[in-house]
């Protein structure tokens, strides 16, 4: 039989020999720390600090200020320099908390002390992983305390455990579950508790065959969680990739996986979980893989949230030969973000730093053709998605047809598309700028209503 | 730090695959049938293949500057177009045929309607039914081994005669340059295997043409009859290069269902009923025509809008297949439908006169070079011994010559009076030369018409002249000998028309075949 997989999906270069056998390195940062306030999905936390505080490794220096939103944590000790303006890793500028680094480490009182989660309620569970300011690590950012409460708890039937890594360069979450397998393993428990009727699995990519043993060793001794091993395919670790793999159903946009019983938790985040609830240690720590062919030694680093990007760059090693990248990201080739300036934070949803010596994106424009209509951006789309007819009802500015006709809102910037057309055509950049569009619309509506009532 | 770093939205990286490789794909998976092409009809085909590609690029590049366009050649698409083209002509057209044909395709069909991608028809079937409807004779003579009645196997097939299964299958029974059944098909799973093309229109075609042709063919399921009509007719280069073109074929797979059934139904009322050869290509640029609308109906669900799919209770299960699809897909099968009952109505009405005046013709020229016939009939022996050449080139000491057919001369009484064979040398100047020869019973050679002559005019063409050809006519020979030098004083020698020696020795040896075979098979 052939084996389960999502429908759709491409096969990038992996790219991960460059740091996949690296172990991690603990690194301390010596330099400022600076903490965006808007970090995660939600709004903005409110600072508890002001400038000459000082503050201990662990603190809670700005609070969650709505039901979407997150606590942040100070991953240093030192004294608050300023509340100001920062540049973030996506190249806005957002409201910071900059610490001055005194290198001393001092944590706050009570980090650490041992707590066996079976002796706390659920609602201390997620009270402690609210403290902690967890957020999905895997990229989005989404406030985990608020994932893990729906409104049913016994609706839920699968908790989902996301090691794919399908992203290409990255290998963070790989050295993460060959070291830390049994604390994922506590934190999959912690979640598998919130969750009466669900069952625990466990997806990793075939790519990263030390990790699935290492994840099945420790999940042995655990009745009702299996590690799936996955055919590696991109977007394998997509969120609705890992549910149709496990579970063989589909949602739509407007749908949150709760909704058709799933949780899915990226590995960083479900260990943050354990370290919070059974360690008392909120997130102040990440895995980071620092990665390309433009940076002299590729690694992976257990570091603080908050580190500037040019330490992580020289700690490194700097630019390989000391040529310049062309190409810096946040994130993988696939979904992550290019940046311009290493004068940026470390965020907590940040996986990678990837420095490319090629600039892809502007060879393709250089052989851009017409569409020729291949349909091979359909094959590929994990949404089953037809990006060529949405592609033309966009550039014909028919936003109406996009959405409702060809439902273009399902798209989840996967990149698949983009990636396989033989004719070049930005697919997924564009779909970006429709979706915005069409929001940005419907956001304008709701307001005229608002102020008609 | 010195240099800016490039940013931009991702992805980032891109996969290998770009238009230059499809199209390369594309004519790799016809190099087959053009190599057998060439192996079954000579270097004429290879001539007739690079004239249709180097059209096709050079009126690619000629637009483009024109225009102030962009250079868009190197995506290799042009190339494409002239090999699909070449590939669905006769090696013996005249060398402008592949030449204005691909300039049609490019500028016409591709390039006036904003170039790659945006042509709302294949571009090469459109440039081989314009060269059909403005080149007809040309364009529908299969030479080599067929003329004036003899017929390419498609053709003996729908008279119930029976065909060469095997010929068809390795392409050397007469037809286009791509022929070749085996090189077809060897492309045509390449092209899948590739992921270039999807198996759901070339199975929709032939699944329903064959189905067509098992209810309406008055053969019942006999599948020899089946399958010579898909090996015929250029059938399998619908199904695999023609049909399968994504610009103009629907997106979605149930789309592609639709669409391919329709070829498929309209290919065997065409070929039934219609104009038998060109069923394949008139079929496919319909079903080209219906494609948008096809797209507009038949559009592929996200998975989350599918049956399977766990949706909110307000909004109701979505399927991948609406009934409400079902609607617009049986109208747009009939309209379809409709139109091409309708254009094999016009057809069968102009045939019957169209075939009468041909045999009209045919028995004009047959009755001029045997006067004392009052009727002509065929003899099912002699029949039986045309039949046995195979359409393969008669003899060894006439060229490249063609018995088509004999015919017995009756006069009033009944008696036979004669003899007429028509025969063709492919050995002209500029092409084929078909002519008529009649022998009396008594041995006498009565005289020749030429049915199909297209030499350079006051050349070649000078061998219809009544000072060339009546040389022939009243003397009794085994063979004739062509004289360059002229001033023949022997019957058998026969004075070159100055200035086309090779028009004349095409004529002579075509006679000498024609003369060799009813020694040879009349008593």
């Amino acid at each position: 039989m052939a084996r389960k997989t999502f429908r759709g999906g491409v096969h990038p270069e992996g790219h991960k020999e460059l740091s996949r056998d690296a172990s991690f390195e603990v690194y301390l940062p010596k330099g400022p720390m600076v903490y965006p306030l808007a970090q995660h999905i939600g709004r903005p936390s409110t600072p508890v600090v002001k400038k000459g505080d000082r503050v201990l490794a662990g603190q809670i220096i700005a609070e969650a200020s709505a039901f979407v939103s997150a606590n942040i944590v100070s991953g240093c000790s030192g004294t608050v320099k300023a509340v100001d303006r920062y540049r973030t890793i996506g190249g806005t500028y957002s409201d910071a908390i900059i610490i001055d680094n005194d290198g001393l480490y001092e944590e706050a009182p009570g980090i650490g002390k041992a707590c066996d989660y079976r002796s706390l309620s659920n609602q201390e569970i997620l009270d402690k992983i609210k403290a902690a300011g967890i957020v999905g690590m895997g990229g989005a950012g989404f406030p985990t305390h608020v994932k893990l409460a729906p409104k049913d708890p016994s609706a839920i039937h699968y908790v989902i455990a996301n090691g794919a890594e399908c992203e290409p360069y990255i290998t963070c979450d790989d050295q993460l579950m060959r070291n830390y397998a049994d604390e994922i393993i506590a934190g999959m428990m912690i979640i598998l508790k919130l969750f009466p009727n669900a069952s625990g699995h466990i997806v990793i990519e075939d790519n990263k065959p030390e990790a699935i043993a290492a994840m099945q060793k420790a999940a042995s001794r655990i009745g009702n969680i299996k590690v799936i091993s996955a055919p590696v395919k991109y977007p394998q670790g997509g969120e609705r990739s890992c549910i149709s793999l496990v579970t063989g159903i589909d949602y739509r946009i407007s749908q949150l996986p709760a909704d058709v019983g799933c949780v899915v938790d990226n590995v960083g985040t479900i260990r943050a979980i354990y370290k919070a609830v059974c360690e008392s240690t909120p997130l102040m720590e990440r895995g980071v893989t620092i990665t390309g062919e433009a940076i002299a030694r590729p690694c992976n680093l257990l570091t603080r949230i908050g580190v500037l990007c040019s330490e992580l760059h020289e700690y490194a090693g700097g630019f390989r030969d000391g040529k310049q990248a062309v190409k810096m990201l946040a994130g993988g080739p696939m979904m992550g973000v290019a940046f311009d300036s290493l004068d940026v934070p470390l965020q907590k949803n940040n996986n990678a730093l990837t420095f490319l010596q090629r600039d892809e994106v502007a060879e393709a424009e250089k052989i851009r053709t017409n569409c020729i209509r291949c349909g091979r951006c359909a094959r590929v789309c994990p949404m089953g998605l037809t990006p060529q007819l949405m592609c033309m009802a966009y550039e014909r500015g028919e936003l109406d047809r996009f959405e409702h006709k060809f439902h273009g809102l399902e798209c989840i910037s996967c990149g698949s598309c983009t990636f396989i057309c033989p004719a070049r055509k930005p697919l997924t950049q564009e779909f970006k700028v429709a979706k915005a569009e069409i929001m940005a619309i419907k956001r304008a509506e709701k307001e005229k209503e608002g102020a008609k009532a | 730090m010195s240099g800016l770093y490039q940013v931009s939205t991702s992805p980032h990286t891109r996969g290998k695959l770009d238009t230059q490789k499809v199209m390369l794909d594309v004519q790799i998976a016809l190099i087959p049938a053009a190599v057998m092409g060439v192996i079954n009809y000579g270097f004429r085909a290879l001539l007739v293949i690079l004239l249709a590609m180097a059209s096709a690029y050079a009126s690619e590049a000629l637009f483009c500057i024109a225009a102030k366009r962009e250079l868009t050649i190197r995506d290799l698409s042009a190339g494409v177009t002239g090999l699909l083209l070449a590939l669905c002509l006769s090696p013996s057209v005249p060398w402008y045929i592949p030449v204005l044909g691909s300039a049609f395709a490019i500028l016409f069909v591709k390039c006036f309607f904003g170039g790659l991608g945006k042509n709302f028809m294949n571009p090469a079937l459109a440039a081989r039914c314009f060269l059909l409807i403005s080149f007809g004779s040309v364009m529908t003579n299969y030479s080599v081994s067929d003329a004036v009645s003899s017929a390419t196997p498609l053709a003996s097939l729908l008279q119930d005669k029976t065909v060469n299964l095997s010929a068809m299958f390795w392409g050397s029974a007469s037809g286009v340059i791509g022929s070749s059944v085996f090189a077809l098909l060897l492309g045509g799973i390449y092209l899948i295997l590739v992921d270039a093309i999807s198996w759901e229109i070339p199975v929709s075609i032939l699944v329903s043409f064959a189905a067509f042709i098992a209810i309406f063919g008055r053969h019942g399921l006999d599948p020899m009859y089946i399958i010579a009509h898909i090996f015929g007719g250029s059938a399998v280069m619908s199904a695999f290069f023609m049909a399968t073109d994504p610009v103009t074929n629907p997106v979605s797979p149930a789309g592609q269902l639709l669409y391919g059934v329709i070829i498929g139904i309209l290919t065997g009322i065409f070929r039934l009923y219609g104009s038998a050869a060109d069923s394949g290509s008139y079929a496919v640029i319909v079903a080209n025509l219906a494609t948008p609308l096809i797209d507009e109906y038949f559009i592929t669900l996200p998975f989350g809008y599918r049956k399977n799919a766990q949706v909110d209770k307000n909004v109701g299960a979505g399927r991948a297949f609406s009934p409400k699809m079902l609607g617009p897909a049986v109208s747009l099968f009939v309209i379809t439908i409709l139109a091409g009952v309708g254009l094999a109505g016009v057809f069968n009405m102009t045939r019957g006169t169209i075939e009468e005046q041909e045999l009209k013709a045919k028995l004009a020229s047959y009755s001029t070079v045997l006067t004392e016939a009052e009727t002509f009939e065929y003899d099912e022996s002699l029949n039986t011994a045309v039949a046995e050449l195979g359409g393969k080139v008669y003899g060894t000491d006439f060229g490249r010559s063609y018995i088509n057919e004999i015919a017995v001369g009756k006069d009033a009484a009944g008696e036979t009076v004669g003899h007429v064979v028509s025969v063709t040398s492919a050995d002209g100047f500029d092409g084929n030369i078909t002519l008529s020869l009649g022998v009396g019973t008594d041995g006498v050679i009565r005289g020749i018409e030429f049915t199909e002559l297209a030499e350079t005019a006051g050349m070649g063409m000078r061998c219809a002249e009544p000072e060339f050809k009546d040389q022939f006519a009243g003397v009794s020979v085994e063979q004739f000998v062509l004289n360059k030098a002229g001033g023949s004083t022997e019957d058998y020698e026969i004075d070159s028309v100055s200035g086309a020696s090779v028009s004349s020795g095409a004529v002579v040896n075509a006679v000498n075949a024609a003369l060799d075979f009813i020694h040879a098979n009349v008593g």
